[in-house]
């Protein structure tokens, strides 16, 4: 029997026992607990009774009704009768019936009830799982080591090649999928339901392909399209749309815990997750081949290690959840932890196995050693998640770099433009105003040959003048002294400009933790060329700001009085200057030396960070005068000729910069220079090549190990020996080295990645054949509403058996055979009469097959959350059709919710309540829950209100001036439900839009609004409305 | 279409409840064929299930103390500690704490002691309204937990494993108990509303983990409405939204029979119309303004230091009159000077966080015994952690993580009264005698609402999942009334 999607809730009641289904009775999460007390209890005492009570007539000399407990294999095996101890479950063990002589034949045989005490404690024991430390009997076989994959195992449908059945003959129909389940439908008397109207056709096939209802438009071409092929035709169609990639990357991304943060305590955001996203809605709408689909996602980088795109498909390994804040003890479990994450991650999705299983002991249903888990999980020995810039799309790129060169170009000739129309305008300063300036009151900015300091801070000279003390430790008393050539023009004052700076604490600009510093004083000497050496006297001091007008007054800079000085403290951050005036004007000699001395040993560390320094000349020396660069003022005074020389060169570009629209165009065009497309972004990878993303705390180190182990009971602590890298034997048929890959000399990657997807898709040697069943079920699933075998991510002895195995066979095979594309799939699925029937009730067919394994019924789905909203922005006209990028924080927005933001502390509201799965582990089933948060959403949400105001805008937009309001009630109905209205509803609309509008129309409204205002609840209504939120 | 059985199957919905109106598709089963239509019918994920065991209590309310209050300053009296104070404690591991580098030495209790109550218990003077109701209350002061570390703590105590992605208690008592509240969510938290943050980990506290998302936490925002869409936009006045939802019943119901998910559709009409009931409801359960001005009081809803957890504890009781399953308050917002997480400055944290707490929770517990639900409601005092009984060195000394004691107490709900259970060593250290882990707790707090902890389990990943793990499991029975 199969399980429908939906029917997961099931397991919601606890109560609720699956009658009836071949799945062994389940095993407590503490099995293993248990049984060590069982195995305890066996020695002491069940052992002896066993021995004493049973195995006279039962495997000792005897073997009555071929029962034997003589090993728990035999135990578990039962009798002629079948099984009669279910290990966990006392309840469901027939023996202690028997033993309790509830049920024939009482046991022991002719003999009197054992004593309830005896009977309680084997039945204690059979709770515990029944385990045995030995045989009863020396020689008989023990239990079986599961350590071992035997033949046998091999015989579990999923493991074994793909059957490839012929497809069987089934009357008229023609297409394969039919005359599969056509015949197997016929052995119980049933056959496929009739095909489904057009209009249901395309609502389903547009739903199903791209998540999103067809347009009225849409819908009359199809329903109005004479041709044979026009079903084929819009299959081919919808599959060509973007859209399509939207819908189905989705479905992918429940498989791929799909999330954009790292989980646990910080939930740090991952902005390269999305280029994951991004990776398969492109892969689907590119028809990326089912081989290639595989193989990126595991080894991207070591498949097409030039390919951005195969590289973001690596994501799939790293999406899960990462702590962030552990401690350095932790470190190799928290590894171990990742590695099962991409390996349990990876199994589930390709090969629909719970390997997890294996991690503490050999897999308790499925042929999986624990020893098998590490050599797989060996695979990932060094692969780490990292960030890494690349250029996604580096077509798009290109064409975005031609686009801003062609603005940029424009700017730079439009500049250009402006200099040469203006340079008449120079060369008249030059002739007329360069007299005027010969000793303008500026300040000229002074560059020192020289800049020392007294506790070893490094001056570096930048290109404006200043200079920018290093990072590092600050010195907590400091003084710079700088010395250069004086300018052989009259000087009247010094300014010292204190400048900000990224490098400096929390800018600057003073270097002490909150960005202040303290002048302690300010001295200026004069150095002749003989040597003698003498102060300059200042004799004023001002600043744009002084942290008060006493001891930190800039003032205070003069005296160097101990503890005071200049300081800025309140208006740290930004930029600040003093102006020092001399006692009296200096000329300075020829081949004189002017020496600067700032000191700083007031308070500890607040020395400026990026001083710089200007003489004055011509006047009063003021904040407030120009500033000339360096060297223009010679320039000036030199009056060399204007010509094209370097000087000339210096002099214009200095003009220039004194012009405002220049200064405009050339702020312009440092913007858009700035502004040039790379194409890089931050994309997250899994690899062994790039440094990985690191811990918050715990010294911030990714400890990756060379090796991996096995380990004894999942515990780092408990090392048996390194695993080699390795597959699952059950799964091989072929020695291993068939799919090893060495990878080229220089290669950063292990390879073994690459031989891992190389198994996974070897179909006759590896794991292909199951790796193809799980994929088309996946297809066939969201295709029929639930798959073939019902679990998708686990084909294991836990999961469900499938209800057509030939046929799910045969699918797989058609996957491999051809050249692997998903598209060719749907297309396949798609034209079976089997997915065209008609959703109809038949109450013979849902008592023959109520679980519908046959697939001869069909049944509406609900809508997923995303598609239910996507198709309220759709048919509001609303959606902001924009596709791939970074995902959208605020649900909200009038994008496609693929593209909402999955941050894992705070998913979406509304994904969640329409049952989008927590993104820890690989989800392959949703369930379906109708619940009164969903009915809110429609009814109160702004999104709803919203979607229903613009529906009803649109629809009246599109009538006539005069339509009548069943003229809009029809349109409401071609847009939202994509069909006519019956007479009935229209009579039910039109009841409501009257006594609506007469509600409404209590206030001081027009009965134009109160009618358009009814019509818009009338528009909400028809998106609550069962049949817009189901999948026909 | 019958219309007889049509109304009988809604009025068999109705009278099943199903909180918030989770009415789920109970008719999924109906159509696989499980069960008949009209088990179908009233099969819904929090439908109120029976309690396999005799239940002691029906509703939990949970005062989460996050951030780690210090059991040494609050309820487990250490004498040894007061004499001790400045001394280095023998075998004290420095990494116990977050702090390793700022580990002091023993620092006794700042506040005043005293016994109380008939039990004589003692309770430092962070706590003179509490104190008064110490014979209702069972301390196990022997608590321990495998965390220091704010998140994993926190989950531990949550979920029962310090790992994200499990479901929380609240979650796995609803799936079990399902609700018997009829418009209102089954488990409700509530967090910090002086913004002063979430508990670390954030929604993951309140999460159903790898439970269908139906049994995950309401949380109630502390801003605007407490509950998303709950209010109809201020155009759709009662009348308007009334007659939508009647067009859209007669729409849907439109050809209802002749679908073969008809089951599943009628449970879709239906939760339109426990939505529509719910906006009503649970605006009422939130309102405290309809409450006697002397019971407001009581709580201390007048006065500014604790009005907010006033009105939350209020609105606790209001909920669990109603039928709520399990409610959550965090005193205390994330961490540090936030919450009880005392690293700096104990006395001014302790005693700050104490008075918001201390006349709510005591007016809580005095509120649900005058109207007979203390009986049936176990009220919780746990946080994730305890305090070192060591200082943790600063200006204003603090005190570091502690995993290895800590103190919980519960009262009600079928517990005894003045009663204590465990020890911690004689400074507080570690728990000594009857040592009891989280998961033993969580076993405990089942027993009491008459789950067997050992069979309330979920299939996931191949395996039945529990509350308690696999580890070996101790029901704390002697605190049992």
């Amino acid at each position: 029997m199969t399980l429908p999607r939906t029917l997961s809730l099931l397991f919601a009641a606890p109560a609720l026992q699956l009658q009836g289904v071949a799945a062994p009775a389940p095993v407590p999460a503490d099995h293993a607990a248990l049984m060590a007390k069982g195995l305890e209890s066996f020695e002491r005492e069940v052992a002896g009774l066993l021995r004493e009570h049973c195995l006279g007539c039962h495997g000792g000399d005897k073997t009555k009704a071929d029962f034997d407990l003589a090993s728990r294999e035999l135990l578990l095996k039962g009798g002629a009768d079948g099984p009669s101890v279910v290990p966990f479950h006392p309840g469901q063990s027939r023996l202690l019936k028997m033993l309790r002589h509830q049920e024939e034949p009482f046991m022991p045989e002719n003999k009197p009830r054992l004593p309830e005490e005896v009977i309680g404690r084997i039945e204690a024991w059979i709770q515990q799982g029944a385990p045995y430390s030995k045989p009863l009997v020396e020689g008989k076989k023990a239990g079986r080591d599961r350590s071992l994959v035997t033949e046998e195992d091999r015989q579990w449908w999923a493991f074994q090649p793909l059957s490839r059945q012929v497809v069987p003959d089934a009357g008229a129909r023609t297409h394969p999928v039919d005359r599969f389940l056509a015949a197997k439908a016929a052995e119980k008397g049933l056959s496929l339901a009739p095909k489904a109207d057009r209009r249901t056709l395309i609502r389903r096939a547009t739903f199903d392909l791209t998540g999103l209802p067809p347009t009225p438009e849409e819908v009359e071409r199809f329903v109005q399209d004479p041709a044979p092929d026009a079903w084929p035709r819009l299959v081919d169609n919808l599959l060509a749309r973007p859209a399509y990639g939207e819908r189905w990357a989705r479905h992918w991304m429940d498989v791929a815990r799909y999330g954009e943060s790292s989980g646990f305590e910080q939930d740090y955001d991952r902005t390269g997750s999305y280029h994951y996203r991004d990776f398969l809605i492109h892969a689907f709408n590119s028809d990326l081949p089912y081989p290639q689909f595989v193989q990126w996602q595991i080894a991207g980088d070591e498949f097409a290690p030039g390919n951005p795109k195969a590289l973001a498909a690596t994501a799939f390994l790293s999406l899960g959840v990462f702590p962030t804040q552990i401690t350095i003890n932790e470190l190799e479990r928290v590894r171990y932890e990742d590695m099962d994450d991409m390996l349990s991650t990876a199994a589930a999705a390709f090969l629909g196995l719970t390997v997890g299983c294996a991690r503490c002991h050999d897999h308790k249903y499925d042929p999986i050693p624990t020893r098998d888990y590490y050599r797989m999980l060996s695979n990932f020995t060094g692969t780490v998640r990292s960030e890494i810039e690349l250029d996604v799309d580096p077509e798009k790129t290109r064409e975005l770099k031609v686009g801003w060169k062609n603005g940029h170009d424009k700017l730079v000739a439009e500049q250009q433009q402006w200099e040469q129309a203006n340079r008449p305008l120079f060369e008249v300063f030059l002739r007329q105003e360069l007299p005027n300036l010969a000793e303008p009151a500026a300040w000229t900015v002074w560059i020192p040959k020289e800049a020392k300091t007294s506790a070893g801070t490094k001056l570096t000279p930048q290109a404006d003048g200043s200079f920018l003390a290093a990072k590092g430790s600050v010195p907590d008393q400091e003084q710079f002294d700088f010395v250069s050539e004086a300018p052989q023009r009259p000087l009247a004052g010094l300014r010292l400009e204190a400048m900000v700076d990224p490098s400096l604490p929390q800018t600057g600009p003073g270097r002490a933790g909150n960005g202040n510093f303290q002048l302690s004083r300010v001295r200026v000497e004069l150095e002749e060329s003989g040597g003698s050496r003498r102060e300059v006297a200042l004799s004023k001091a001002a600043a744009d700001f002084e942290q008060n007008n006493q001891a930190l007054s800039v003032a205070a800079a003069l005296s160097g009085k101990k503890g005071e000085g200049w300081a800025i403290g309140g208006k740290e951050k930004q930029p600040h200057a003093a102006v020092f005036s001399f006692a009296e004007a200096l000329t300075p000699p020829a081949g004189s030396r002017l020496r600067v001395t700032l000191e700083f040993h007031g308070n500890a560390k607040h020395s400026i960070g990026r001083p710089r320094l200007s003489w004055g000349s011509g006047g009063e020396p003021a904040l407030a005068n120009p500033t000339f660069a360096a060297g223009i003022v010679e320039l000036l005074r030199g009056r060399r000729s204007p010509e094209q020389t370097e000087d000339f060169q210096k002099l214009e570009r200095w003009w220039l910069e004194q012009q405002a629209p220049w200064r405009g165009l050339e702020a312009r065009r440092l913007a858009s220079e700035k502004a040039e497309p790379s194409g890089l972004s931050k994309v997250l990878v899994a690899s062994e090549s790039f440094p990985p993303v690191k811990y918050h705390t715990a010294g911030g180190s990714v400890e990756t190990y060379k090796e991996t182990f096995v380990l004894k009971r999942g515990n780092v602590a408990l090392k048996e020996d390194p695993a080699a890298p390795g597959f699952l034997q059950v799964l091989s048929r072929a020695p291993e080295q068939r799919w090893a890959w060495s990878p080229p000399a220089g290669a950063t990657y292990f390879g073994k990645r690459r031989a891992l997807a190389n198994w996974i898709l070897d179909e006759s040697g590896g794991a292909g054949a199951l790796a193809a069943r799980v994929f088309v079920n996946r297809l066939w699933q969201h295709h029929f509403g639930q798959g073939i075998a019902a679990a998708p991510n686990d084909f294991g002895k836990t999961g469900a058996l499938p209800s057509q195995p030939d046929l799910l066979d045969w699918l797989a095979g058609k996957l491999l055979a051809g050249n692997g594309s998903i598209k060719a799939m749907h297309r396949l699925l798609m034209t079976s009469d089997a997915y065209q029937q008609a959703a109809i009730k038949d109450d013979a067919k849902e008592k023959a097959d109520p679980a519908n394994a046959l697939f001869v019924r069909r049944l509406p789905v609900r809508l997923e959350g995303e598609a239910i909203r996507d198709s309220l922005l759709a048919v509001s006209g609303l959606m902001d059709p924009q596709m791939y990028g970074p995902g959208v924080a605020d649900d909200r927005s009038p994008r496609r919710s693929i593209y909402l933001k999955v941050k894992r502390s705070k998913l979406a509201a509304t994904m969640v309540s329409f049952d989008q799965p927590e993104p820890l582990a690989s989800q392959g089933l949703r369930p379906t829950t109708t619940v009164a948060p969903q009915a809110l959403i429609l009814m109160n949400s702004p999104l709803a209100r919203s979607a229903a105001e613009a529906l009803a805008a649109r629809v009246i937009r599109g009538a006539a001036a005069d339509a009548t309001p069943e003229r809009l009630i029809e349109g409401a109905y071609a847009i939202a439900l994509g069909r006519a209205p019956e007479p009935e509803e229209i009579e039910l609309a039109q009841g409501f839009l009257g006594a609506q509008a007469a509600r409404l129309g209590a206030g001081s409204k027009t009965p134009a609004q109160t009618a358009t205002e009814a019509f818009a609840h009338f528009c909400q209504v028809l998106l609550q409305t069962n049949e817009f939120a189901y999948l026909p | 279409m019958n219309t007889f059985d049509f109304l009988s199957r809604r009025e068999a919905l109705q009278r099943a409840g199903g909180g918030l109106g989770w009415l789920a598709c109970a008719a999924l089963l109906e159509r696989t064929g499980f069960v008949s239509a009209s088990a179908a019918a009233l099969r819904n994920p929090l439908s109120p299930k029976a309690p396999p065991l005799p239940a002691r209590a029906k509703s939990v309310i949970w005062i989460f103390a996050n951030g780690g209050p210090s059991q040494v300053d609050t309820w487990d009296y250490k004498p040894e500690l007061q004499k001790r104070d400045g001394m280095s404690l023998d075998g004290f591991d420095p990494k116990t704490g977050f702090f390793p580098g700022s580990a002091g030495p023993l620092m006794k209790s700042p506040f005043e002691w005293a016994r109380h109550g008939q039990s004589g218990t003692w309770v430092s003077d962070l706590f003179p309204h509490l104190a008064k109701h110490v014979d209702k209350m069972s301390f196990i002061h022997s608590c321990w937990t495998g965390s220091n570390n704010h998140s994993p703590a926190l989950f531990m105590m949550n979920t029962g494993s310090t790992r994200m992605g499990s479901p929380c208690v609240g979650s796995w008592v609803s799936y079990g108990l399902g609700s018997e509240a009829e418009s209102l969510p089954s488990f409700v938290v509530m967090s910090d509303p002086l913004k002063r943050g979430l508990p670390k980990g954030n929604a993951l506290n309140w999460g159903a983990g790898y439970l269908p998302s139906v049994y995950q936490g309401t949380w109630l925002k502390p801003d605007g409405e407490p509950i998303e869409n709950l209010k109809p936009a201020a155009s759709a006045s009662d009348d308007l939204q009334r007659a939508q939802l009647d067009l859209l019943a007669g729409l849907n119901r439109r050809g209802l029979s002749a679908t073969p998910i008809e089951g599943e559709l009628s449970a879709r009409i239906e939760s339109f119309e426990l939505a529509y009931r719910m906006q009503t409801a649970a605006p009422e359960a939130f309102d405290i303004s309809s409450e006697p001005e002397h019971i407001r009081r009581l709580y201390g809803a007048d006065l500014p230091h604790c009005k907010h957890f006033a009105t939350q504890c209020l609105t606790a009781r209001r909920m669990v009159e109603r039928g709520v399953r399990f409610v959550q308050i965090y005193s205390g917002g994330m961490e540090n000077q936030q919450s009880w997480d005392c690293h700096g400055d104990l006395v001014g944290n302790h005693r700050g966080f104490a008075m918001e707490a201390d006349q709510p929770v005591a007016a809580l517990l005095a509120d649900l015994e005058q109207r007979g639900l203390l009986k049936d409601t176990l009220v919780i005092w746990a946080g994730e952690f305890g305090r070192t009984p060591t200082s943790q060195k600063g200006a204003k000394p603090g005190r570091d993580h502690n995993p290895h004691a800590f103190t919980v107490w519960m009262a009600g709900g079928g517990v005894k009264g003045g009663f204590h259970y465990g020890e911690s060593d004689e400074v507080g250290y570690k728990a000594a005698v009857n040592k009891v882990h989280v998961r033993d707790f969580h076993a405990t707090l089942l027993t009491l609402l008459g789950i067997d902890h050992e069979k309330l389990t979920y299939r996931f990943q191949g395996l039945d999942q529990r509350l308690t793990g696999v580890e070996p499991t101790r029901v704390v029975r002697e605190i049992f009334a």
